[in-house]
């Protein structure tokens, strides 16, 4: 991170690297106070530090002046709860917060940024040896795990990009996310500019899309389906965009249909990184699923994706460290070429791998396994509906049934839920009865967690 | 007023016409099983569901015999009622 945003303060010092609702920020400036940071924290001794910031400028103040000092920030999500936001941090051995919140001092040792840049700082080298970054995982599937990568094997993905000054990235990920991670990364090293809104609700994108020249955005396919959905419900003109990204969940086939028709001079991709396994692979011909071609073979050894048991294994050098709390290179740090299964399932249909869903979101109706995907794909089709959630409902009977939380395309207050039914129930006609969804309820929103859908078994 | 074993009958008519099983020529001493409704588990789970949105729990769910006549779904809620 500090080497990147050394190279662009040195190439184009006065560019807005980022904007937010607080302001814009230039690469000089960023890196002036990044150096600030990085004296602060070695002068207070900190190495390891939790980061609980909304403001994406600061972030980015404070991930590249750790990296010049060495240090681990691990952040949080900006807007948790205090008690909770503790208990996370306290789980993870953080007693150091890194803050403008006020709310977190005394349970912590909290340190206010601005506290840590006083005056001046010179230029301090850059540390030597690792420079370590810790990411939580979203916890859509389980209690969020923490992941301990190097920046210098993060970055390696964006090596060697050229500038591109004229693009304008949004920020749809929350920073403290690896695929926020990856934006920012892409964007400082093709020296781009930012635009960060904070919250980061679909609606916020939006508005950004409209209001402050957007040309890029990389989003789970959850995030676009809300945004179509709001663009549509507001009657927004939808601007001309670049490029099209989706990342951390399937992407049905009509969803890029949609994106298509919505912004029809983009180029979509679909990328595949996790935060454990970093960055394994990108998609780019438009179509649903990774081609079958793409997976490793005898004519094509140097691919990293392979399917086992309709499971996908990869391989990568771009992985983490090891889980927060063990030493570095432990059983969980897959050595480069190993390959390791993602828990996403799969199924080769006409000559693509498409995505099933996660091992833990598998419905188990009376000991048939039900994917949710294909099911809400079908339902997420139907022009009667904006959005939908397939997940398992806890049957005394069965184990689960199938249940689905719709977002009528007018909204849930003058929807007819018997037709909408209707229309669910033909929908799914060609799957096997145990798929179908037994209990259909309209709801005003659908619940995610880091921008993604939240399946599996309903407590 | 309709009483809570009114709505469970009500519950259990709108059940039969959504799983195409017909919402006449039913009362309580149908059987659930078999020669009566012919529920199988996937809809005696929905008809469970169902149930549950209404009441907040049933008697597929409640930890006894399973009930064997729609009379007997009606009975649960008579008792819930007069607990």
């Amino acid at each position: 991170m500090i080497l990147l945003l050394q190279g662009a303060a040195a190439d184009a010092p006065d560019r807005t690297a980022v904007v937010t609702p607080e302001g814009s920020a230039t690469y000089g400036e960023l890196l002036r106070d990044a150096q600030h940071i990085a004296a602060g924290l070695r002068r207070r001794g900190i190495t390891r530090f939790a980061l609980v910031e909304a403001d994406a400028a600061w972030v980015i103040r404070l991930l590249a002046g750790a990296a010049l000092a060495g240090a681990e920030p691990c952040q949080y999500q900006a807007d948790t709860a205090g008690h909770e936001l503790i208990e996370q941090a306290r789980a993870l051995g953080h007693s150091v917060v890194v803050t403008r919140r006020r709310d977190l001092d005394g349970s912590l040792d909290a340190v206010h940024p601005e506290d840590l840049a006083p005056g001046r700082a010179g230029e301090p080298e850059v540390a030597s040896g690792p420079q370590p970054v810790t990411i939580r995982t979203t916890g859509t599937t389980g209690l969020p795990k923490a992941a301990r990568h190097d920046w210098r094997v993060l970055a390696r993905t964006v090596a060697g990009m050229r500038p591109r000054p004229e693009q304008r990235w949004l920020l749809a990920y929350g920073p403290h996310q690896f695929a926020g991670i990856q934006v920012l990364l892409h964007v400082v090293a093709s020296q781009a500019t930012l635009v960060a809104p904070f919250p980061r609700q679909p609606r916020d994108g939006l508005d950004a899309l409209v209001a402050d020249g957007v040309t890029c955005v990389s989003a789970t396919p959850t995030f676009w389906r809300f945004l179509l959905a709001e663009a549509r419900s507001r009657s927004v003109a939808l601007p001309r965009l670049e490029q099209v990204t989706l990342g951390g969940e399937a992407s049905p086939a009509e969803l890029l249909e949609e994106l298509r028709a919505a912004f029809p001079d983009a180029r979509v991709s679909q990328v595949y990184a996790s935060t454990e396994f970093g960055s394994i692979t990108s998609v780019n011909d438009g179509l649903p699923g990774i081609a079958v071609g793409a997976l490793f073979s005898e004519s094509n050894p140097t691919s990293n994706v392979r399917v086992e048991d309709g499971e996908l294994w990869v391989r990568g050098g771009g992985g983490m460290l090891g889980y927060a709390g063990e030493p570095d290179g432990g059983d969980s740090r897959a050595a480069i070429g190993e390959w390791r299964p993602t828990g996403d399932l799969v199924e080769i249909i006409g000559g693509r791998v498409l995505f099933r869903g996660r091992t833990s979101e598998v419905i188990n109706v009376g000991g048939v396994k039900v994917h949710p995907l294909p099911v809400e794909e079908r339902i997420s089709a139907l022009g009667s509906v904006a959005l939908a959630r397939v997940f398992g409902r806890p049957s005394a009977l069965t184990g689960a049934i199938v249940a689905v939380d719709i977002v009528p395309a007018g909204g849930a207050g003058t929807a007819d839920v018997q037709q909408i039914r209707r229309e669910v129930q033909a929908a799914v006609a060609d799957l096997p009865r145990a798929w179908h969804p037994r209990s259909v309820t309209l709801v005003d929103t659908i619940e995610t967690r880091g921008g993604k859908t939240v399946r599996g078994v309903e407590a | 007023m309709a009483t809570d074993q009114d709505t469970a009958r009500a519950v259990i008519a709108e059940f039969l016409q959504r799983a195409d099983k017909g919402a006449e020529g039913w009362g309580d001493e149908t059987g659930l099983w078999g020669d009566g409704l012919g529920l199988d588990s996937l809809e005696a789970a929905e008809l469970s569901a169902m149930l549950e949105d209404e009441f907040g729990s049933d008697p597929f769910s409640a930890g006894s015999d399973l009930p064997e006549r729609v009379g007997d779904i009606v009975a649960f809620y008579a008792a819930v009622t007069t607990e």
